[in-house]
């Protein structure tokens, strides 16, 4: 009984909404209309506890802007400082979050308080590590000075981004996890719902900061070379969970347009935005986060160069003549040229080798260069080959070299001591 | 000298007051997009909140209905046309009441006639350059701040 009378109630709005003025209308009537039935709108909207009568709503929501779409301007004169869009969004904002509370509490039992207070303690802590990244930064600044100092509060930075890292995406998995894993069987209004939750949690501007933040440590700091296996671990990571984000905010961004194209959620209407949503045509949509996609690529860029810059730096600080090089191919190419030359030219490869090589890139660099985005493990092992066959040559030549020393020395010393010719028997001698 | 002095004196003093009194803003639009809708009060008092009007129609109920305190409780619509000229009227009204500022008054500038037998719902809209009266059945007139100059059933 009470459902049906629920839904009587509806019907009757639906048709109030629906039903055509007569022809010669008092603009304070249209005013008046048009917010009591926004108000009784909101108010259905909060007492809804079923899905269909959410349903109903949202029908009774896009009548109410067709029809009052044409007189958007007036109406926003005439109730300023409010407009009819702002009023509209703010309409379909309590609509969806409505449908969503609903929804999450038929399906699958969750309040979304308790999902709510998950995630904005989320966003709490990542505000608490934004403003100690802040002092990081300042510290960092300043105790440039000293090497121990820098070198801790290095770590102490890196620590901090990760744990931004860590902590945002929970917090995205907080938002989608109710929602389970296919989202191609997520209602449109559920898409709807977490494209506002994203948004409301700010996601993708705090994606961008945490790889805009790794772009500044880059630049502000001179990493060591073990320190790049690690950075290159939590971009490789940071890039992997951003595709997959950004895959699933397409998967929600593309649901299909309600009746208004104004109303869609990529290109829904912010409130105090002027104009009729129904008469705007759609703008093109941006790729979503495609902001980040500029940001990763410089952040890779940037690792990048000042990897393949230090590692240069090891060679040149040796007077050590390879090739310049800026990445995986280059060096590669780089080291193989030096040591064929380093054969064909038969100068002495030790400081390459035992200097460079065996005591640097092999200690201090090796783990990043194994990385699979850098050389990868098989070819670093056949660079590593070269080189130490390059010292190993060496090594055999002077062998031979103190061989003969030492066995000249011996002939010297038998012929000197020990094959001594014997003096000549003398006649006396044989006579006697 | 002296009295050159006092001359020269007296007319800068009118250049500098003519100048002043002259300066003029011009094209002001003065339009409220939609009228308001006021109740008088137990003191025959009117107060719009949205633009800050607040007057006494003790002398219009006089004026219309013979009777100072005829207006009480009554809903009366005020609209201020492009020009600055406020137009008042209300349920049983013969007239609407054209009024303009002046200090601290609304002095009326015309009263058109608009019924014989007196208005039953009437409803004031704005349509630049004219203000549009409307009444139970479908009644439309278009007003200027002196007289009608359409009237349609």
């Amino acid at each position: 009984m009470n459902r049906i009378s629920t839904l009587l109630l509806l019907f009757s709005l639906l048709a109030a909404v629906v039903v055509s003025a007569p022809a010669q209308q008092s603009d304070y009537d249209i005013k008046t209309t048009f917010e009591e039935r926004v108000a009784t709108l909101k108010t259905s909207i909060d007492s809804a506890k079923s899905l269909v009568a959410l349903d109903t709503l949202k029908t009774a929501i896009d009548s109410l802007d067709r029809r009052y779409a044409p007189r958007s301007a007036f109406l926003d004169k005439a109730r300023y400082p409010q407009t009819f869009a702002g009023t509209m969004t703010e309409l379909r904002d309590r609509h969806l979050m409505a449908y969503d509370r609903t929804y999450l509490l038929q399906t699958q039992g969750i309040r979304i308080s308790d999902l709510e207070s998950q995630i904005s303690s989320l966003s709490l802590r990542l505000d608490t590590l934004t403003i100690e990244r802040n002092k990081l930064f300042q510290d960092l600044a300043e105790s440039k000075r000293s090497v121990a100092a820098m070198r801790e509060t290095i770590r102490k930075l890196a620590t901090n981004l990760q744990a931004k890292d860590r902590l945002l995406f929970a917090m995205i998995d907080s938002i989608f996890i109710p929602y389970g894993k296919d989202l191609s069987r997520v209602g449109d209004m559920q898409k709807e719902a977490i494209t506002h939750k994203l948004e409301q949690a700010n996601v993708v501007t705090r994606v961008y900061d945490i790889a805009s933040d790794n772009v500044t440590f880059l630049e502000a700091t001179q990493l060591q070379g073990k320190d790049y296996a690690a950075m290159m671990d939590q971009y490789a990571t940071f890039s992997n969970r951003w595709k997959g984000l950004r895959e699933k905010m397409v998967a929600v961004a593309t649901a299909p347009t309600p009746s208004e194209p104004g109303a869609t959620p990529a290109g829904k209407p912010r409130a105090g935005m002027k104009g009729p949503s129904i008469t705007t045509a759609p703008a093109p949509k941006p790729a979503p986060g495609s902001e980040v996609d500029s940001i990763l690529a410089v952040w890779n860029e940037r690792m990048q160069k000042t990897f393949w810059t230090a590692i240069q730096k090891e060679f040149t600080d040796k007077a050590i003549p390879v090739n310049s090089f800026s990445d995986a191919r280059t060096f590669s190419e780089s080291i193989r040229s030096y040591v064929q030359m380093a054969k064909t030219s038969g100068e002495d490869p030790s400081v390459f080798v035992n200097d460079v090589w065996k005591a640097r890139i092999d200690k201090e660099w090796r783990e990043a260069l194994t990385k699979d985005a850098m050389l990868g493990r098989a070819e670093y092992a056949a660079l590593d080959k070269l080189v130490s066959e390059l010292g190993a040559q060496k090594f055999d030549l002077r062998f031979v070299l103190y061989a003969l020393v030492v066995l000249a020395l011996a002939i010297a010393v038998w012929w000197f001591f020990i094959r001594k010719p014997k003096p000549a028997s003398t006649p006396a001698a044989k006579k006697s | 000298m002296n009295r050159s002095a006092k001359f020269l004196g007296l007319a800068l003093a009118v250049t500098i007051l003519q100048s002043c009194a002259s300066l003029t803003l011009e094209n002001v639009d003065f339009t409220w997009p939609v009228e308001s809708v006021i109740t008088v009060s137990a003191t025959n008092t009117i107060e719009d909140g949205r633009y800050s009007l607040v007057c006494n129609v003790a002398p219009l109920a006089a004026k219309e209905f013979e009777d100072s305190t005829a207006l009480r409780g009554a809903s009366l619509r005020l609209l201020r046309n492009p020009e600055g000229y406020y137009f008042l009227t209300g349920p049983k009204f013969k007239h609407v009441y054209v009024f303009t500022t002046g200090v601290g008054e609304l002095s009326m500038k015309s009263a058109i006639e608009v019924s014989q037998t007196g208005l039953v719902a009437p409803k004031l809209n704005q349509r630049p350059p004219y203000i549009e009266l409307l009444d139970g059945n479908n009644q439309r007139r278009l007003l200027t701040k002196d007289e009608i100059v359409e009237e349609k059933k």
